[in-house]
């Protein structure tokens, strides 16, 4: 089977770039069309087994001993909702509904295509977001948004991914202000009577700056 | 001056509409709260859209989980003014708003018949088995028939008076 070529996606993402109106939803699934080419899938558009109309599904065969994968392309319209376009967010009415027709109409993947990433973007959140609760189907391994113009995938990556090494750079962080609330939070005693009036300053402002909690830093001072 | 028309006329509808749910969940809500054990809950949402009326049986041990039942009703709609999407969004709605059980209540037995002819034609290679998660019905089953009998209450009572007759 043909597998993917990159440059040719890329053309094809680039032919549909700038297509954030309403008016260019006929280019998302051009888009869609054309990748197909490349990929030898089967494809079938507009479609409705009676549950509503798919706008796109692919017919992904991956082996000839394995049944057929049914992917659902489904194009959600803001119908000239301006409240939409002004949230970049469509209404969860809207994307439910578009969920529940792919379902139902026996789509193995869903893939809801939005006007634009970021919109893509918030309906991917939304529906991980309502899965996290512990519905019987998550939602969210069966469905995703995309967009057109879109180069990575829309939904939200786990912090272990997005910082591999996050809990190293959290601990350095704090040893760091540890070494520095010892360095200024000595007690009188102990500090050197040597200190000129500028030294004293600059470690009551970083006494001050590192004793507060993180989100109630001074501003005031410019060390 | 049309305009001003159009919307009283949509929020004359609109209200309506409400009325007539709120007769429908009336008896769903009278009737939860005469069943021992059902805690009965109005517009339940946990964040994907309300559901009219939820029944949460507890089983009565900590060990056993909950059961949800969800009712959403629906008004009267006309055979042109039914869609597909109607159902649609109500399963994912309760789905994603952990009911275990729905149930739709519509006005008409000619609805009732439309929308579970739609579930029952689901293909049945579906990873989503809808018929064993959607009931539909009318206010007017959920009322207890007490003197209407079903054909094993029948059977059960012809035996009785058979039983009898043989004794005496």
């Amino acid at each position: 089977m043909a597998r993917i070529e990159e440059p040719q996606y890329d053309k094809n993402l680039s032919n549909n770039n700038n297509n954030n109106n309403p008016s260019s939803s006929s280019s998302s699934f051009d888009f869609l069309a054309n990748l197909e080419k490349t990929l030898s899938y089967s494809i079938e558009k507009d479609v409705d087994y009676g549950y509503g109309k798919i706008d796109v599904i692919w017919h992904i065969s991956l082996h000839p001993s394995l049944p057929s994968s049914k992917f659902g392309f489904i194009k959600i319209q803001s119908q000239g909702n301006d409240q939409e376009w002004k949230d970049n967010q469509y209404s969860l009415k809207k994307i439910e509904e578009a969920l529940g027709r792919g379902i139902r109409s026996g789509c193995d993947k869903v893939f809801l295509v939005a006007d634009n990433e970021e919109m893509a973007k918030s309906i991917s959140g939304r529906i991980e977001w309502l899965s996290s609760f512990g519905s019987i189907v998550r939602f969210d391994a069966v469905s995703t948004s995309i967009s057109p113009n879109q180069k990575k995938p829309s939904g939200s990556i786990p912090s272990q991914e997005r910082v591999p090494e996050g809990e190293k750079i959290r601990q350095e962080e704090m040893r760091e202000k540890e070494e520095k609330f010892d360095k200024y939070n000595r007690p009188k005693g102990e500090r050197g009577e040597k200190e000129s009036e500028e030294e004293k300053l600059e470690i009551e402002i970083q006494l001050d700056e590192n004793s507060r909690p993180l989100g109630q830093k001074s501003k005031e001072y410019d060390v | 001056m049309n305009q001003n028309l159009d919307s009283s006329y949509s929020n004359e509808r609109s209200q309506e509409r409400r009325q007539i749910i709120e007769t429908l969940k009336a008896p769903i809500i009278q009737m939860g709260k005469n069943v021992l054990g059902i805690e009965v809950t109005e517009n339940y949402d946990q964040g994907a859209g309300p559901i009219d009326v939820l029944w949460t049986f507890k089983p009565g041990s900590e060990a056993l989980p909950d059961i949800r039942i969800g009712f959403v009703c629906l008004s009267p709609i006309t055979t042109e003014d039914y869609s597909e999407s109607l159902v649609n969004e109500i399963i994912i709605k309760s789905m994603m708003n952990l009911i275990d059980k729905l149930v739709i209540v519509v006005p008409s037995e000619n609805m009732t018949k439309k929308i579970s002819d739609s579930i029952e034609s689901m293909p049945n290679n579906s990873f989503l088995q809808l018929r064993k998660y959607v009931t539909v019905l009318t206010p007017s089953t959920l009322v207890p028939k007490t003197d209407i009998l079903g054909p094993r209450e029948k059977q059960n009572l012809q035996t009785l008076g058979r039983g009898e007759e043989e004794i005496e």
